[in-house]
């Protein structure tokens, strides 16, 4: 469905987000207006329990929200609909994780392969495009490696990889440095920014690392479910 | 496309050795609890099968070949003139005590009839020759009388109910359904071992048909003649007899607990395995679901897996039944594994191992895709 399209990416309006326990209700996003455009990299800060991974997880859409709307290049996801989200993930979303979360069975080339064959992607063009993005993140080395024979700095950038895989224009990150000593996280920041702007992505990066400030092209800040203004 | 379920599976080595187990436990104990079953049944018919008789005339309810009553010989003159029958014979199967060198007595089961080549049986004679069992007090033993009896050389004597008789011959796969050896002796001589029960009486009748001639004609006539005698086809003599051991005896109940069990135990084992492997990766299929892929994504991963462990579980549990063959055939029982045996406990071991992975899919349908982004 075509929505509005004010050049940005991805676009949240209005995003709230309850959870439910019981007889207990919380409210976690008190209505979040959001825009990521290509190119741009941008940090999002906050405390624990201000609702930024909340955040990170609806505008991934991997939780829905309670209310609100996503537009994502042009076109208003249907979060009514969830069982639709997998495959706007698939299309348009890189993910990278603070723990990884490569598959220990397959080596850092088919960690990327199987992320591409998700994304309907396969055969020798998976093969190549895999091999293409883990040169650039300087792993081409080591694309046969398993992540058990891998330094934490080379498993973040096979999952950097894994996310730039399929040219999806909108990558997020959670906390990318907090299992990285200061000297790799700030290896991998720097990588993490070549490369985005170099493919014209959007960038999010949930953090706390004040590092990474100095990458982003803006900071957004956190509070209690609502951005700071 | 990188086989993440068989990767994974086999990555964690220990894990996908207690899964196979598993199986290999539940294949094994299917192929040696049918098997021995199927080679009992096979004992318990193999003189129906092997003798080249289309009718036997029994008495009335007569359970089983093993278990035969007595009954008028002359019969078989009222059976001979019967339209389509090219020959009849009578026949005696009966249970008589052997003394051993040792002293002691064991039971065999004595074949007495007056001309064995004509019926084709016994029908694996490795030493001597069957016509000489007409010239007087003399005995064909097999070979699996050689554990009860301890060895025997053609020319020794062995004594049957109290009348020393000569070994002249040997045979093979001779066994009935109780494991009890066969003897194979004249039908007079049979006669004349126990006159109280046997004097000019037999305990069945084989018949073979001329070419062409109608099989339920002749049945119907011959039943006409011997109204207190009940007549079979040798298909349907051969099934009433392991019919008698299956239902009777509770064989029949007892293989189909020990497979049953042996299944529940191959289910538990893999179902636990494959769970437990489930929620140590959960993680992983979390992170499935993040890059996009889908519950069935995951589900096709739990069915391969479960498949693999399927098809190795299979192999080697028919690997180890074979390798048991040996070994079971020294204490003389039979383990007959058939291709449709084989067929039926490989379809067994996929059915097996997925109801097993279903136990997994439940949990997998729950995974919440945002755990990806707990630490």
């Amino acid at each position: 469905m075509k929505e509005r399209n004010n050049g940005a990416v991805l676009d949240a309006r209005e995003i709230r987000k309850r959870f439910t326990e019981g007889k207990q209700t919380v409210d976690v996003l008190h209505g979040v207006d959001l825009s990521l455009h290509r190119g741009e990299i941008v940090a999002l800060e906050g405390p624990s329990g201000s609702g930024k991974t909340t955040l990170l997880s609806i505008l991934g859409c991997i939780l829905t929200p309670t209310s609100g709307d996503i537009t994502i290049e042009g076109d208003l996801v249907d979060i009514a609909r969830p069982a639709s989200l997998p495959a706007v993930r698939k299309r348009s979303i890189g993910f990278v994780f603070q723990q990884f979360n490569l598959f220990p069975a397959l080596t850092a080339l088919e960690n990327v392969e199987y992320a591409l064959n998700i994304k309907g992607i396969k055969g020798r063009e998976a093969t190549e495009e895999a091999t293409r993005v883990l040169d650039d993140v300087g792993l081409g080395e080591r694309a046969s490696f398993l992540p058990r024979d891998l330094s934490g700095g080379q498993k973040q950038r096979v999952a950097i990889a894994r996310a730039l895989a399929g040219r999806s224009p909108i990558l997020l990150a959670d906390e990318p440095t907090a299992n990285l000593d200061s000297q790799m996280g700030r290896q991998i920041l720097d990588l993490f920014r070549d490369l985005a702007v170099k493919e014209d992505r959007a960038l999010l990066i949930v953090t706390h690392d004040p590092k990474v400030r100095a990458i982003c092209d803006r900071v957004i800040e956190i509070q209690d479910g609502r951005l700071a203004a | 496309m990188p086989d993440l379920a068989l990767k994974t599976l086999v990555h964690d080595k220990l894990r996908f050795f207690i899964t196979v187990s598993g199986v290999a436990f539940a294949v094994t104990l299917g192929f040696v609890q049918v098997g021995l079953f199927m080679g009992l049944m096979d004992n318990a018919t193999v003189t129906i099968r092997k003798m080249d008789a289309d009718i036997w005339v029994t008495s009335r309810n007569t359970p089983n070949i093993d278990f035969a009553h007595a009954f008028p010989e002359s019969y078989v003159q009222r059976v001979r003139a019967v339209p389509g029958v090219a020959d009849a014979d009578n026949l005696i199967v009966w249970f008589m005590n052997m003394n051993l060198p040792s002293g002691a007595q064991e039971g065999v089961e004595v074949y007495a009839l007056e001309d064995f080549s004509k019926w084709n049986i016994p029908w694996n004679v490795s030493e001597g020759n069957l016509d000489d069992l007409r010239r007087g007090n003399f005995v064909f033993l097999d070979d699996s009388g050689i554990r009860r009896f301890g060895p025997f050389q053609l020319g020794e004597y062995r004594e049957i109910l109290g009348r020393k008789l000569r070994i002249i011959g040997r045979t093979q796969e001779a066994e009935s359904f109780t494991t009890t050896p066969m003897v194979f002796m004249d039908y007079e001589l049979a006669q004349a071992l126990n006159p109280d029960e046997l004097q000019n009486r037999t305990t069945y009748m084989v018949v073979r048909l001329l070419p062409g001639a109608d099989m339920d004609a002749v049945k119907a006539e011959i039943a006409h003649l011997l109204p207190y005698n009940d007549i079979y086809t040798r298909d349907a003599w051969a099934a009433q007899s392991k019919r008698y051991w299956v239902e009777s005896t509770g064989l029949g109940l007892n293989m189909y607990l020990t497979v049953f069990l042996g299944c529940l135990v191959g289910i538990v084992v893999v179902a636990q395995t494959l769970y437990s492997s489930t929620m140590e990766h959960l993680r992983e299929f979390g992170t499935v679901k993040a890059i996009g892929g889908s519950n069935a994504d995951i589900y096709s991963i739990l069915i391969k897996q479960a498949s693999i462990a399927a098809v190795v579980g299979f192999i080697l549990g028919a690997a180890m039944a074979y390798a048991m063959r040996p070994a079971i055939a020294s204490i003389n029982l039979k383990l007959i594994i058939t291709p449709e045996l084989a067929v039926a406990v490989f379809i067994g071991s996929i059915v097996m191992c997925l109801a097993s992975a279903l136990v997994s899919f439940r949990k997998v349908a729950s995974i919440d895709p945002a755990l990806v982004f707990r630490g």
